[in-house]
Order: C-alpha cells, then structure tokens, then sequence
C-alpha cells in the first residue's frame, strides 16, 4: 500500500468519524467535533444532575481539559421585573420572593427596605429583630443545601443527607411562624406580617443549642478528608483580581481575600446591634469557599442566639392605617378601619415618586433591589441585582485550564440558584 | 444621583474605574409613562467604593433609535452580564461589547419585554424549533451589520486577530 493510499484512508477514517459524532451527539450532548484539533464542544445541561438546576455549559473541550467555558442562561425566565410592574407594593413580596428560592426572605427583605426608602417609614424595633434573624436563619438553611450539594458533587453522598436533615430543622421553625416552608411573603414594606408565635424562644434555642455540634459533625465528616482535599484544594482558583473584575460578592469574593461584608460594612437593619466575625480566605479555590462558607455558618448561630436573648418588645409592623390594613378586631367597631382596609386590599397604597436602591448581604453576596415610583399604587420599574446572576461570571475564569472532572466542584463552590440568575 | 450623556460615559467610567469605584449594578429603566419622559431610556448604574464604602447612583442617557450607550464590558468585566440583559430585555445597544447577544429570551424572541409599549399578553408566544446557538454558522446578530460579525464555535463574536 502506498503511503498516498494510507492517508486517504486516514482522512476517510477521520471524516467518517466526525460524521458519526455528530450523527448521534448532535443537539443531545456533543455540539460539534473536529478530530483534526481534538477540540469537541460539549454541552453540559440544561439537565444535569450537577449544575444545579437548568444551568446550561457550552464547553469547549481538548481532552479532558476545558479550554473555554460558556453558562448559556435563561431556561427559567419568567420575566418577573416585569410582572412586578402589575401587582401592588404589597404584592411585589410575592414574586420577589419566588426569585432565589433557596434565600426567599433575603429577596423580600431588600424589596421592603426599599419600598420602605420610598415611603420614609419607620419599622419597630422588634420587626428589624425578628427580620434580621429570620435571615439568617435563611443563611444557615442555604449553606446546608449548599454544604449537602458539595459533598455530593465531590462524591459524598451522605453530606446530603445530613445537610438536608439539619435544613428540616429550620424548615419546621419557618413553617411555625409564617406557616409556609418556603416564599413565605412574610417580611412587608414597613415590619412583617405576624408576630412570632407562643414558643418560638424554645424552637430557636433547640435549632442554636444543636448547630454548633452538626457543624463539628460536618467538618469531621468533609474538612480534612482526603479525598475531599484531593478535590477541592488548588481547584477553581480565583484570584483577588479576577473577582473584583467580574464584580463578584458574597463567599466567592471573600474566599479571594476581598474582605467586604455588608452586614458590617453597611449596616442594615439590626446589624449594628450584634458582634459577629467576617470569615475571609485568600486562598480562592474551592476549598477556601468551603472554609468560608462554613465558618460563617457558626457565625449565623451567634447572631440567632444574641438577636433572639435581646428580642426587643412592642408592635411588629408599623402600623399607619395608609399602607397596612387594620386589625382584623378594629374592622367590627370602627367604619374608618373598615374604610382604610377596603382601601388597601382594593387599591393599594401609593408610594412617592422617586427611585432607590437598597442592598443586603445574602448568603451568596450582594442582593440589590433597584425600586422606582411614579407616585402610583404599583412598583414603575422593579429591578434584583442577584447575587447568583453576578457570580455566575466567575465560572469561566475558575475552570479555564482546569480539567472537566473539577468543574462540577467549581459550579458546586459558586452555589448559584438558577431562580435568581434567570428571574 | 449624577447624570452622564450616553457619549461622555465611557470616558466617566474609565475615571471612575481608576478612582476604585467597583460596579455593582446595571440596570435600566423606560420613561415612556412618566412625567419627564425625554430621553426616554436611562442606563442606571451603581457603583460602590470598598475603601471609603461609599455608594454612587449614575443616570446615563441612551440616545438614538435604538437608543446607543456605551459598553463598559472592556473596563468592568463583570458588566457583561448586565449588559447583555438589558440589551435583552430593554433594547439598549451597547456599543463595544463583545458579545451582545440575548442572554435571558430565545434568540428569535421579538421586542424587548420591559419596555412600557411592549405588549403584555397581546403577543402570541410562539417559539420556533431552532437551536439557541447556530454552531459554526453565521448566526444573527443583534447589530444591523450583522453580516460583518463572524460567529465561533460557542456563539461568540470573533474579534479579528483573537487566536482562541
């Protein structure tokens, strides 16, 4: 055979297999294949077990190591700035709050304080109280999820388990006050809906005497495992500068060494009545998120556990008659209460004209509500810079070069909630 | 609240970019239904110091049909995100980005959603069986010199001398 016959047959090989690729991967898994540079472009979700939701990866593959890296986003689009536009302000709450769903009271907590901005109102004491350390309850109940997920990325399957049982815990205290066990519309522009329930000083104490030792239980389990070491240590690296560039906040910043939490920095709400450390690595790899992450879970008990032994006492929302209904008592004796509640339930109350923006630090960064009113009786324009949406841009620098087998602990790090990146 | 024309804001936020202001947001809204409605799109940006922690609002004017801004991609690179939806959602061009394509709606969606005039619940949904992305095609792009625009491998605009 002469050496012109074999590299016909090559390139008949070689053809033939391009053509067989992408005859049967087409559109399902591989995307396009071209033998000559070893380059595949690989799909990875809308539906895969590990990114977290409907995440959708174009990745472009050499071998197993990824040479680029593109999250294709908005398979959960519900267009939900927009359907803010035609609800109340009371019933914005609502669809903010189905947003990032893991973290619902932070989204309807950043929603209320700036409505509240707008309305110049003042929230009670004891409602700033009972928001504050809902939400971080809300922290703790997210970072499980996530400490459960990154253990099961990394092939630990029991971390699930565990985080999820712990989760129950605060799922069972949540449905206590709000009756719901998640997208709660509790927290309302100007306090929240209901007073803490008869006996919710022991249900807290149950859920801050237990987590300290769960948390030991967890770190036994993952933080000096081998295996879970080998898998995270050196993986994902995002230098202090990369994330700064790509505006990221939250853990993923602070396990880069941007040393920025607005819970100290900015102080909203009841804040600047607890002491509290920042967690902060430098290291930003996955292992350093990890640290992070978990260090600010014991940091969340200790707030619980001040917030809920200085519970001040006193009314839970503000309770002007213009933008909360009345008591339901007040409504058979008095026509003015009947009055302002037909007016509130019906129409709803108007908000001055003006624009704000109001942030918290929730579990995965900086959660900003941009609110802007025409003076009417419904938000003119309703925008949530979610933290999720943000960070999600920190993907393609952290697996870049990295091999395809450690992007799923990449992904897991970020923690992103396609609720809140699609909206 | 500072008020930047659409042709000064790549140079303000240079400025601002070497002064350690960090962008946080980037977002827009439509006047079309308020009392001032001229000009009607405003890019509205915020932007927040870590050193002194303080915070700053940008109004920026998007003028032209379709109303043009600036990209600040180049200088902020997490700005991509933001820009792409709001070109997405609200139809402001960013002039310069590298990649504006629609980020939250299929590629083949009509309109711009937030707009005020866009129709809600009088447009037929109507998804065409198409791939997201055209693979190794000339794909649509949202600029009117589309034809100049050469798609890669995953969709992205192929700037001229950029090897992958």
């Amino acid at each position: 055979m002469s050496s012109h016959d074999m590299e016909t047959r090559e390139i008949n090989t070689v053809d033939k297999l391009a053509r067989e690729v992408e005859a049967r991967g087409h559109g399902a898994f591989v995307e396009s294949y071209d033998p000559r540079d070893d380059r595949m472009v690989i799909n990875m979700g809308p539906v895969h077990p590990s990114t977290h939701g409907v995440l959708r990866l174009m990745l472009e593959l050499d071998g197993e190591t990824v040479v680029r890296c593109l999250p294709v986003i908005g398979y959960l689009h519900t267009g939900m700035e927009k359907e803010c536009e035609d609800q109340n302000w009371r019933g914005a709450v609502t669809i903010v709050t189905r947003m990032d769903y893991l973290a619902c009271l932070f989204n309807e907590q950043v929603y209320s304080l700036a409505v509240e901005g707008l309305l110049g109102i003042e929230v009670p004491p004891r409602a700033k109280y009972i928001r504050t350390m809902m939400a971080e309850m809300y922290r703790l109940s997210s970072h499980l999820v996530w400490w459960g997920t990154q253990g099961l990325d990394m092939g630990a399957m029991s971390a699930m388990f565990y985080g999820f049982r712990e989760r129950e815990l605060l799922l069972d205290f949540y449905e206590m006050v709000t009756g719901l066990r998640m997208n709660h519309g509790y927290f309302i522009p100007g306090g929240v809906w209901e007073d803490l329930p008869q006996g919710w000083e022991r249900a807290v104490r149950n859920i801050t005497s237990q987590m300290p030792k769960r948390i030991d239980d967890y770190e036994n389990l993952l933080t000096m495992n081998p295996v879970f070491l080998e898998r995270t240590r050196g993986i994902g690296v995002l230098s202090s500068d990369q994330a700064r560039a790509m505006c990221a906040s939250g853990p993923i910043a602070r396990a880069s060494g941007i040393d920025w939490d607005l819970r100290r920095d900015a102080p909203y709400e009841a804040y600047a009545d607890v002491s509290f450390d920042v967690p902060i690595a430098t290291e930003g790899d996955v292992y350093a998120r990890y640290r992070v992450r978990v260090a600010e879970m014991r940091e969340s008990v200790k707030i619980i556990e001040q917030l809920a032994g200085n519970m001040p006492s006193g009314d839970f929302k503000n309770m002007d008659p213009k933008i909360m209904p009345p008591p339901r008592e007040d409504l058979n004796r008095s026509m003015e209460a009947v009055i302002h509640h037909f007016k509130i339930t019906t129409q709803g109350y108007k908000v001055p004209a003006g624009e704000t923006y109001a942030f918290v630090e929730s579990p995965r960064g900086e959660l900003g509500c941009y609110v802007l009113s025409d003076g009417g009786t419904s938000p003119y324009r309703c925008h949530v810079r979610d933290p999720s949406f943000v960070n999600l841009q920190t993907l393609a620098p952290m697996v870049e070069g990295g091999l395809l087998a450690d992007l799923v602990a990449s992904i897991a790090s970020i923690d992103p909630i396609m609720g809140g990146v699609d909206r | 609240m500072e008020l930047v024309s659409g042709r000064e804001w790549h140079d303000r936020a240079r400025e601002l970019h070497d002064g350690n202001w960090q962008l946080v947001d980037l977002t827009a809204i439509d006047r079309l239904r308020l009392i001032e409605s001229d000009p009607r799109f405003e890019v509205v940006v915020q932007l927040v110091n870590h050193e002194t922690k303080e915070r700053m609002t940008l109004h920026v004017t998007a003028e032209g049909e379709p109303p043009t801004v600036a990209s600040v991609t180049p200088i902020w690179p997490g700005a991509n995100f933001f820009e792409r939806e709001v070109y997405d959602l609200m139809g402001i061009v960013f002039d310069g980005h590298p990649n504006l394509i629609r980020i939250m709606l299929p590629e083949d969606w009509e309109g711009h959603p937030l707009r005020k005039d866009y129709g809600v619940g009088k447009v037929p949904i109507d998804f065409v069986p198409q791939p997201l992305i055209q693979i190794d095609a000339p794909g649509q792009s949202p600029r009117n010199d589309e034809a100049a625009i050469r798609l890669d491998r995953l969709g992205q605009a192929v700037v001229e001398g950029d090897q992958p």
